[in-house]
């Protein structure tokens, strides 16, 4: 059973630690719009506790698009109320979670086919074409 | 055969955007900056497959089975398509003859660059006799495998200290690989089992960075072994504050509090068990009530009883109240000391703290 779905949890006060990540996030958009440049926090490196991670997702807001990827486990990557601001959340096949991100970016990273993999969708699509 | 890896895995259906998740997680878990996932993943794409010998000595098998049944069949299996293990009597299909054949090629072929993975210690007692392989002691079959081998992985604490079989008194005169082998490089993967993501890790930095990871004074990999159990443990603000389990069965160890007072080796014990977990992050010991044994440490078996806490004395004769009150003191002036050394050490070393950010 993933450790979120047992139903008693401990009860737990926001530490505050969530408060300067904003300001965090902010500089890195600051970066995307200057520079292009994305940018990643590491959610589970940083001394947060569930109720923090939960202040900062609701502080965040819910934007307008979210995205599943069926990845050994599904991984979700939803864009908050704030553009370019994008909530990453990686499970494993069991449901739990195994690595949480804030990524700064036009597109998260993870979305992106790689351009071997669409060589090899060209091809395939060749021998459907041949085929008709 | 020994293509890239990632050809390898396409093959299994295992597409690019699982491999790139797979090293953002492990990046992640290995306290890694998140963009050297990427980077792992680019080069982890690339690499070839290097040869992996894996030879069993004085175990139980319990590492081995930590490594093969922890996600199985997931993620940390997909470790075993990144190598080629060309030599592992429990898990390979050959015995006898044939096994010892392959074992033999394998040396041969990839002299100077396999990757050397021992588990069990090593016994020197009656000229090696206590431990054979295919009529060969221990002691001849690893120093003739370490001598082709890039380096070595000592896989739990068996190979890497000593572990069980060196326990008081050392009936076969069991050694650690470190002890035998002088000239290579080695890597001390200590716990009785080590924890999977940990070996999981460790070969992915190989792979990726092509040299082994930082190692502390007793050849650890520092990103899973640089803190005490105590310094990650949730239940750490208990013993800041003085709560103690008394017993078992107690209001305190009702409440989760510290478990110090029974026994606990959470604060001279290495290890990533707070942080990384058991099971597939469903708990770990202190999380299930029980007081840290302190496996990954060396000589942990005759560190002087599971239930007898760190600071009181040995002797249970001579321990009375007056002993425990004074342990208890004891312990709050060794938490002060760790947080002062803490911080002296993150001052130095981390480049990041909540501080920069709020700037």
């Amino acid at each position: 059973m993933p450790p979120e779905l047992i139903p008693i949890q401990i009860a737990v006060e926001p530490s505050g630690n969530a408060r300067p990540l904003l300001h965090e996030v902010a500089e890195l958009l600051k970066r995307l719009l200057e520079t292009g440049e994305p940018s990643t926090i590491d959610l589970s490196a940083l001394p947060l506790n569930p109720a923090d991670l939960d202040w900062l997702q609701t502080r965040l807001g819910e934007g307008e698009v979210s995205c599943q990827v069926q990845a050994n486990g599904e991984s979700t990557l939803d864009e908050t109320a704030c553009r370019g601001v994008w909530w990453v959340t990686h499970r494993n096949e069991r449901g739990s979670v195994v690595a949480q991100f804030i990524e700064v970016a036009f597109v998260p990273e993870l979305l992106k086919a790689h351009p071997q993999d669409i060589e090899a969708g060209r091809e395939q699509l060749e021998v459907l074409i041949s085929e008709l | 055969m020994q293509g890239p890896l990632i050809d390898t895995l396409v093959r299994q259906g295992i597409g690019r955007r699982t491999f790139l998740k797979y090293c953002a997680t492990l990046a992640s878990m290995m306290a890694l900056p998140p963009a050297a996932g990427r980077a792992m993943a680019d080069a982890l794409a690339a690499a070839r497959r290097p040869s992996v010998i894996w030879l069993p000595f004085q175990e139980c098998t319990g590492c081995t089975e930590s490594m093969t049944r922890s996600h199985s069949p997931t993620i940390e299996g997909m470790i075993f398509d990144m190598i080629s293990l060309d030599y592992h009597e429990t898990l390979m299909a050959a015995a006898g003859q044939q096994a010892e054949e392959a074992l033999h090629a394998a040396m041969k072929e990839n002299s100077g660059k396999y990757l050397l993975i021992v588990d069990g210690s090593i016994p020197l007692g009656i000229d090696g006799a206590y431990s054979c392989i295919a009529g060969r002691t221990n002691v001849d079959l690893l120093k003739e495998a370490a001598a082709g081998a890039a380096a070595i992985v000592a896989m739990g604490t068996c190979a890497a200290f000593g572990g069980i079989p060196k326990a008081k008194p050392n009936p076969t005169g069991a050694v650690a690989v470190s002890d035998i082998v002088k000239d290579k490089p080695i890597v001390n993967v200590p716990g009785c089992p080590p924890i999977p993501v940990v070996m999981t890790g460790v070969l992915a930095h190989y792979l990726t960075f092509g040299s082994l990871p930082e190692l502390d004074d007793k050849l650890r990999p520092t990103a899973f072994y640089g803190e005490t159990i105590h310094d990650r443990c949730y239940r750490r603000p208990f013993y800041d504050q003085g709560k103690f389990a008394k017993t078992f069965d107690d209001e305190g160890a009702r409440k989760g509090w510290c478990l110090f007072e029974l026994g606990c080796k959470g604060p001279v014990t290495h290890n990533a068990c707070a942080t990384t977990k058991w099971n597939g992050g469903t708990s770990w010991p202190v999380e299930s009530g029980h007081g840290c044994l302190g496996c990954s440490e060396p000589d942990f078996w005759d560190a002087g009883g599971f239930y007898k806490a760190l600071s009181m004395p040995a002797d249970p004769l001579k321990m009375g109240a007056a002993a425990a009150v004074a342990g208890a003191a004891a312990g709050v002036a060794v938490s002060f000391a760790n947080r002062g050394k803490k911080r002296a050490a993150q001052v130095t070393h981390e480049t990041t703290t909540l501080a920069d950010l709020e700037k």
